[in-house]
């Protein structure tokens, strides 16, 4: 087997490619914009399912940070005069992802700033689609999460102990910073605001979860019990929960997700590996509880699998895990190209959601597990790749010796 | 019980279902191409050293006749198409490897007789009883070229298969690329003599399992065909229509679960792939004695007129066929298939080797933007290529990395360009690759055998 030094020979193959005069003659008729599109449409759905559960606040919220994204990135082609060749398709569907992932309640310059962290140090710093290695939104999230915390701020702008969600008789047009902090609820059905507070606020579904698990937190009697402070499933499935505002709507999600796979923009396999990842990581790692101190290894048995299934249920519909499942680790560039590489990422992403968000009291755990399972893309888009036509599976030799 | 029992069989992984297209031609009968004013026939149909010419200008020369001797193994001789008087020595281009254009002599013949029909010829070589040595010579002594690209002289071919020692031989007939119809045609209607041809061809091989491979959507058609095949022994099969069954790698992974390695030919798993086209003139040439002179080819496509399925002399200006069936102004001209074909320039003329002229619309694209990663190249790729990372190296220029990833196993089909969202030429990209190692190889070939001769 002999290598041939191409590198520097003479003939430069990249100088000869005219467009146009080679086949096929034929093409499919969707672009690269047509996607961006319509992957913004598919992530209306959980913004309109926000704006209905959070109010005008939200819709306020994704407006500044399309606008931010889109502006941002009208600046960056005009101070470098770069050609936008895919026009602002790519930024506004950042844009919109961004909000996604912010809480309701942030104040107006939280998704401005965002915006501005996602399109130049996620996007542009990097060259633009198809050369970022992390998801912009997720760079913007993550960026809006540690400027606006303890270190710079004096208390958390993006975390609280009680995160609200609109009234069922205010729902839409109720402000969701007027929070009624008297009102005490355990379920969504039948909160009833008064003048003039709209909104009721509790911890978040997860919070009750990570008791099981943080360090910090006093051990359970047992996880029935810690179910029995969750919200009814029916309040996770259709997003009536503390949340951001395309977080909480587990139906929305899935039946937005579904439609981009339909499309074939999304490839099941990925969405579907997460979250299975996520389920067998949540069955596996162990909890804390009952006799206070001991690790309980398997907790889906450890109570009866009743009680062991509903723990699981609760933990895939009760956080950010199904907007990263299909909307963030979805995103073309920073996942992998190849399918079986698209399956390890996605078992990366679910696990390493779980994990953090069990272990670790870090406020964004599946989008930072997504942001970590995008650096390892290009590692793993070399390593694990289809068996080539006619080459046995791990083969790796130069295919020489049939020219002979 | 219908006649028309043909054993299905599985797929491949990769692949898209492509527009079918063909209503314009599908049900057309082959008809003469309408009177020509000048042929240029090529004396290099192959690669191979031109034939040596054996007339003069001013001659007048017969149909049929031979008008250039092949001085080479793998060149064939070369026969007028048709009756006329020759003008002169000149050059034309011929379709060649991965989208260029190869130049070749050409012998000039003006004054012409219009294109007559197929004719009903007698058989009078009783190939049936001759052992396969002389079928062997009658083949080599033709001027019979393989109609599949890459064009090659059929004595040569089935050298190469003797010493490949195939057992399979598999005439392709799927043709499932949009608008061609021309081997479907040949096999409806000159059913019996394709089969005896792709007999013909068995015989002279050696191979034990012989196939013919239609489109399940199309069997009807070929009822004619299916009593002779029994009769010499030919399994019909019916294959699903899924781009591209018919690349050559395909059709024999389905068909014979072996996998053509990178950068090989289907005589390296022992299996040797041939077309309707061959086979027929195959048959006319040894049965009948009559010398290979034209072949059928689609002229159709949206920009075109007057589509259908016409005999085309060797040597056709492509101009000349477009201008004939009604080309659209401001329309492309494409020799061959819509997939894989190539813009027609001037001095283009038909071979052995071209099924299809197309009038095709320009595309109203823009001009390529970035790659986003969708992964539908890779993911739809019949060869199982991850054809963004090729593109990565073609744009890095690093073809050592691209054939480490396995490029040879490209079978050209055109799928990656298709599909791109950012409108990259993929396929032409992976094409220049192919082309550099190939070079780069015989080039360090060359370097190693200058070394070990001093």
């Amino acid at each position: 087997m002999h290598e041939t030094p191409h590198r520097n020979t003479e003939t430069k193959i990249t100088a000869a490619a005219p467009a146009g005069m080679f086949g096929p003659f034929l093409r499919a008729p969707e672009a690269s914009r047509d996607i961006f599109r319509v992957i913004f449409v598919a992530a209306c759905g959980p913004a309109v399912a926000g704006v209905v559960f959070f109010g005008w606040r939200a819709l306020v919220i994704c407006a500044l940070s399309v606008l931010g994204c889109v502006a941002t990135e009208s600046l960056y082609y005009r101070v470098t005069r770069t050609p936008a060749l895919l026009g602002r398709s790519h930024a506004a569907l950042t844009g919109l992802l961004l909000a996604l992932t912010l809480p309701p309640f942030v104040p107006w310059y939280v998704p401005l700033a965002a915006a501005v962290f996602a399109i130049l140090v996620g996007k542009a710093l990097f060259g633009g689609v198809g050369h970022f290695l992390w998801q912009p939104a997720l760079v913007g999230r993550l960026a809006a999460t540690v400027l606006f915390a303890p270190p710079l701020l004096a208390r958390p702008l993006l975390d609280r102990p009680a995160w609200p969600v609109l009234a069922q008789n205010r729902i839409l047009l109720g402000d969701v910073t007027r929070v009624d902090r008297s009102a005490r609820y355990r379920g969504w059905r039948g909160t009833v605001a008064r003048s003039p507070a709209d909104a009721v606020a509790r911890p978040r579904p997860r919070a009750f979860l990570r008791q099981l698990s943080l360090p910090g937190a006093k051990p359970p009697d047992s996880i029935a019990t810690v179910l029995r402070h969750m919200p009814p499933a029916w309040d996770l499935i259709c997003g009536a929960h503390g949340g951001g505002i395309g977080e909480t709507s587990t139906i929305v999600i899935i039946v937005a997700g579904l439609y981009l796979a339909c499309r074939n923009y999304v490839h099941a396999y990925l969405p579907g590996m997460i979250i299975l990842a996520a389920a067998v990581t949540v069955a596996v790692a162990p909890v804390r509880s009952a006799d206070g101190q001991a690790w309980q290894w398997l907790p889906v048995a450890a109570e009866g699998l009743d009680v062991g299934f509903v723990y699981v249920a609760y933990h895939l519909t009760c956080g950010e895990l199904m907007l990263a499942a299909f909307f963030l680790a979805t995103e073309m560039t920073s996942r992998p190209v190849t399918l079986p590489a698209q399956v390890v990422f996605g078992a990366i992403c679910g696990a390493g959601a779980i994990l953090l968000r069990l272990y670790l009291a870090f406020p964004i755990p599946a989008y930072a597990a997504v942001l970590m399972a995008n650096t390892l893309t290009p590692l793993l888009d070399s390593a694990v790749r289809p068996r080539v036509l006619g080459r046995r599976r791990w083969q790796r030799t130069t295919d020489t010796k049939h020219q002979a | 019980m219908s006649a028309m029992r043909l054993r299905r069989f599985g797929t491949f992984a990769g692949g898209i279902v492509l527009p079918d297209s063909k209503d314009a031609t599908l049900g057309a009968p082959i008809v003469p191409i309408g009177p020509l004013t000048r042929l240029r026939v090529p004396l290099a149909p192959t690669e191979a050293e031109p034939a040596r010419p054996l007339v003069e200008p001013g001659q007048a020369v017969s149909h049929g006749q031979r008008i250039a001797q092949a001085s080479d193994a793998r060149q064939v001789d070369v026969f007028a198409p048709l009756a006329g008087r020759v003008a002169g020595i000149g050059e034309c281009l011929l379709p060649g490897p991965e989208g260029t254009w190869r130049s070749s002599p050409a012998i000039e013949l003006v004054e012409l007789d219009s294109v007559g029909r197929i004719e009903e010829l007698s058989c009078h070589y009783t190939w049936q009883s001759a052992d396969e040595y002389s079928i062997r010579l009658r083949i080599a002594e033709g001027g019979v070229c393989t109609c599949r690209p890459p064009v090659s002289a059929l004595g040569g071919w089935i050298e190469r298969a003797l010493a490949a020692s195939v057992e399979t031989l598999i005439a392709d007939i799927t043709e499932n690329t949009p608008f061609v119809t021309a081997d479907h045609r040949l096999l409806a209607e000159r059913g019996s003599e394709v089969i005896r041809g792709l007999a013909i061809l068995a015989r002279a091989v050696g191979a034990r399992n012989v196939m013919l491979a239609v489109d399940h959507r199309r069997t009807g058609a070929y009822r004619a065909a299916v009593g002779p095949a029994r009769l010499y022994g030919i399994e019909p099969i019916a294959l699903p229509h899924k781009y591209p069954i018919g690349a050559e790698a395909m059709i024999v992974k389905v068909l014979t679960r072996r996998e053509i390695p990178p950068g090989g030919t289907a005589m390296d798993v022992g299996v040797a792939v041939t077309d309707a086209a061959t086979c027929w003139l195959t048959y006319r040439w040894v049965a009948c004695g009559e010398p290979p002179t034209a072949r059928v080819v689609t002229l159709s496509g949206p920009a075109l007129h007057r589509p259908g399925n016409y005999l085309v002399p060797f040597g056709a200006e492509i101009e000349e066929l477009l201008a004939l069936a009604g080309l659209d102004a401001q329309a492309w001209g494409v020799c061959g298939p819509a997939m894989s074909g190539q813009l027609a320039t001037a001095g283009a003329v038909t071979g052995p080797g071209g099924n299809a002229v197309l009038g095709l619309h320009p595309q109203q694209a823009g001009p390529p933007t970035q790659c986003i990663r969708c992964g539908w190249c890779s993911e739809n790729c019949p060869a199982r290529l991850n054809v963004a990372a090729l593109n990565d190296d073609f744009e890095l220029n690093r073809p050592t990395q691209a054939a480490r990833r396995g490029v040879l196993a490209c079978v050209g089909c055109g799928i990656c360009s298709y599909l791109c969202p950012a409108r990259l030429p993929l396929s032409r990209r992976v094409a220049l690759l192919k082309r550099a190692i190939r070079q780069g190889q015989s080039r360090s070939r060359d370097a190693r055998d200058a070394a070990q001769k001093h």
